[in-house]
């Protein structure tokens, strides 16, 4: 089958026809916040995996790149089957996705994690990649800096042409047709586990104990309620915010995924010419290297850090980046206005307010009253 | 379908000629209620069938390369029941267990419907159903030695603590699998493949990715490996409500899969029969 993908801007082959659900779930990280605190991934593993066959098992991880990957470089080793493919220069994806290189007898181009893969969450935790530190200058004076490092919080990414379902024999694999968030039928699913070896990303796990495939499953029923997932209502750093993304031809302004992603090229998927049209989208970390930016997330990846640096001459983009953090709601539109930001939801009503700019207060450091030196802690 | 596939299609209506050896399955008086592959009464049987198995060829993911090629078949019933002995090469155990690990299995299929026609080979197709008898090692593994815990799978697991389940549970009443279950989707829901099993599920099929396990009709099934070779007994009744059913001196139609585990055969990565095998009930 031909379907369209807006990501890579082109056709590609799929094994089942396009169809989009009618709103698709997506999360939009900002990654020059995330400081890899971990929260997320516990919300998520006392939400949903505590139990046997779990105990290895994060839905929600987070990596410092360039190193480290749970499983152990999930991104090098899809890649280099992959081999080296091109963006042309008008931004269309000239390279083959995996399911255009699947080999005769498979679905889609992939490989198969061992245990040991999986049992390390975050190798390489603490360390940069980059240049020499003699090359003159601190490292940090530089943009992009000489030598970098950074975080990358993964979930599920729902995607709109997800690898496991098609990989799956028995059509055990769905995509929801409220919410586009793509789930394992638990009671039809047998443990082949083709959908472990096929998602790219690596986000469909084997539970040996019910000897059942498992993955993300989006907190559906947070999300059926309106409110946003676990790792997102419980992120420390207010890097993140789930709502509904649209294709870029339905795009709406008000909505605050379709604005960073699609108005704003602020947030991008990541590794799209893997060619699953993935619904997490992130904001690059504009200190790390620009040539590994581009291969993670593509040519925009340089614009989107452009745009993400003149951020404070534009207002409406400053409100909806307090908004992330802000409530625990699924905000459907939003509105800036006399430096407050605004979140509706579905129904048009309002979810939360805040102001775009915090107001700051100056204390002097000795405090007459109480006869003593103020100081920040708490 | 594919253009090998096609081609794989001419090839076998063209050696419809070569079509497989019909099965005799005679009477006999012997006690068919245990399955054991060591039984005098295979000794007498007829000789056994050799059946050409070839990697599936028809949908996505399929294997690489034929792994099994041929399985020995010989088959006897009593009037009640029917067994059959599958035995084919395979150089060493597979059980399943941890991530990528599968079991050997093996699966007999026969058409649901009475006909002189049977349905596609391939599992059978919407409104032509097959009966399945699928026997796994990982399943007689759960039989003879329990279902395998994490710990069993990992023996150096380091868990805190489980759901429910405190190592001090204090004043807490004791909870079961009930309080347990919830927080383990697969058993929550109910699937088969989450419970120990006894070693052979009957599955109820209409074509590819279709199968469903159904309750156990009373079938039986008893594997033992030696020297590169599985040796596999399948017992079933005759009768069996919603399923095939056999009568002595009436005839059926057989399939069959191997699936060898240590090859990363599991699912749709299997060997199976290319055309049915007709079979004889004797009276
Ligand atoms: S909770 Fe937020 S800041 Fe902390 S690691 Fe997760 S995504 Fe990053
Ligand atoms: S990220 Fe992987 S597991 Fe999630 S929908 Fe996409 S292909 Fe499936
Ligand atoms: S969306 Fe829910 S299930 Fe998925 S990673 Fe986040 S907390 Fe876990």
């Amino acid at each position: 089958m031909t379907v369209k993908n807006w990501q890579i801007k082109r056709d590609m082959a799929y094994p089942y026809e396009e169809h989009r659900p009618r709103k698709q779930w997506a999360i939009v990280f900002d990654l020059n916040k995330c400081i890899a605190c971990q929260t997320c991934t516990l919300a998520c593993k006392t939400t949903w995996t505590s139990a046997r066959g779990q105990e290895y098992m994060f839905w929600n991880n987070v990596e410092t790149k360039p190193y480290g990957g749970y499983p152990l470089a999930w991104d090098l080793r899809v890649l280099e089957r992959l081999g080296r493919q091109d963006w042309a220069k008008n931004g269309t994806y000239g390279g083959k996705t995996i399911f255009e290189s699947a080999p005769a007898n498979e679905r889609a181009l992939h490989w198969a994690p061992s245990d040991e893969d999986w049992m390390y969450p975050n190798v390489g935790e603490d360390d940069c990649a980059g240049g020499s530190v003699g090359a003159g200058g601190a490292a940090f004076t530089t943009m992009p800096h000489d030598k970098w490092f950074f975080y990358l919080p993964r979930t599920c990414a729902h995607c709109t042409y997800p690898a496991c379902l098609a990989a799956c024999p028995r059509k055990a694999i769905y995509k929801r047709e409220q919410d586009g968030i793509v789930l394992i039928d638990q009671s039809r699913c047998k443990g082949y586990g083709e959908c472990v070896r096929a998602c790219p990303y690596k986000k469909s796990m084997y539970n040996p104990y019910t000897r059942v495939s498992e993955k993300c499953v989006g907190c559906y029923p947070a999300v059926e309620q309106g409110i946003q997932p676990q790792c997102v209502v419980n992120c420390i750093g207010k890097i993140r915010i789930m709502g509904f993304i649209s294709p870029p031809w339905a795009a709406r302004d008000d909505n605050p995924v379709d604005y960073l992603v699609h108005k704003k090229g602020l947030a991008l998927p990541y590794y799209p010419q893997l060619g699953l049209e993935p619904n997490i989208y992130y904001i690059p970390p504009m200190h790390a290297d620009r040539a590994y930016l581009a291969q993670m997330f593509g040519p925009q990846a340089e614009g989107a850090i452009a745009r993400y640096r003149e951020l404070a001459k534009d207002p409406v983009a400053q409100g909806l980046m307090v908004l992330m953090g802000s409530t625990d709601r699924i905000i459907h539109s939003f509105k800036v206005e006399k430096g407050e930001a605004t979140g509706f939801n579905e129904a048009g009503a309002e979810l939360t307010r805040v102001p775009v700019t915090e107001p700051v207060v100056e204390r002097a450091a000795w405090d007459e009253g109480a006869s003593a030196t103020r100081h920040n802690t708490p | 379908m594919s253009l090998r596939n096609v081609l794989i299609f001419s090839a076998l209506a063209s050696t419809a000629a070569l079509a497989q050896q019909p099965l005799s399955i005679p009477l006999v008086k012997a006690d068919l209620s245990k399955p054991d592959a060591a039984a005098a009464v295979w000794g007498s049987a007829p000789a056994a069938l050799n059946v050409m198995l070839m990697g599936q060829p028809m949908i996505t993911p399929r294997p690489e390369t034929t792994s099994t090629a041929e399985v020995k078949v010989q088959a006897v019933h009593d009037g009640t029941r029917v067994a059959f002995l599958l035995t084919w090469k395979d150089p060493e155990v597979s059980e399943a267990g941890p991530l990528g690990k599968f079991s050997d299995a093996v699966a007999i299929q026969f058409p649901v419907k009475e006909s002189d026609v049977p349905p596609p080979v391939m599992m059978g197709a919407k409104d032509l159903p097959v009966h399945i008898f699928h026997w796994r090692a990982q399943y007689q593994r759960d039989a003879e030695r329990g279902k395998p815990t994490p710990k069993d799978l990992y023996p150096n697991l380091n868990v805190d603590m489980y759901p429910m389940e405190f190592k001090d549970m204090g004043a807490l009443p004791a909870k079961g699998d009930a309080e347990r279950d919830p927080y383990s989707p697969g058993r929550a829901t109910g699937n088969p493949q989450a419970y120990a099993k006894s070693g052979v599920d009957e599955i109820i099929a209409e074509g590819f990715s279709t199968s469903s396990v159904q309750e156990g009709h009373g079938s039986l099934a008893k594997g033992t490996w030696a020297n590169g070779e599985w040796r596999v007994v399948i017992v079933r009744p005759l009768k069996s409500e919603g399923g095939n059913v056999l009568a002595p001196g009436g005839k059926t139609f057989l399939g069959f899969a191997v699936w060898q585990g240590g090859q990363g055969e599991v699912g749709s990565r299997k060997c199976v029969t290319m055309m049915w095998t007709p079979a004889e009930l004797g009276k």
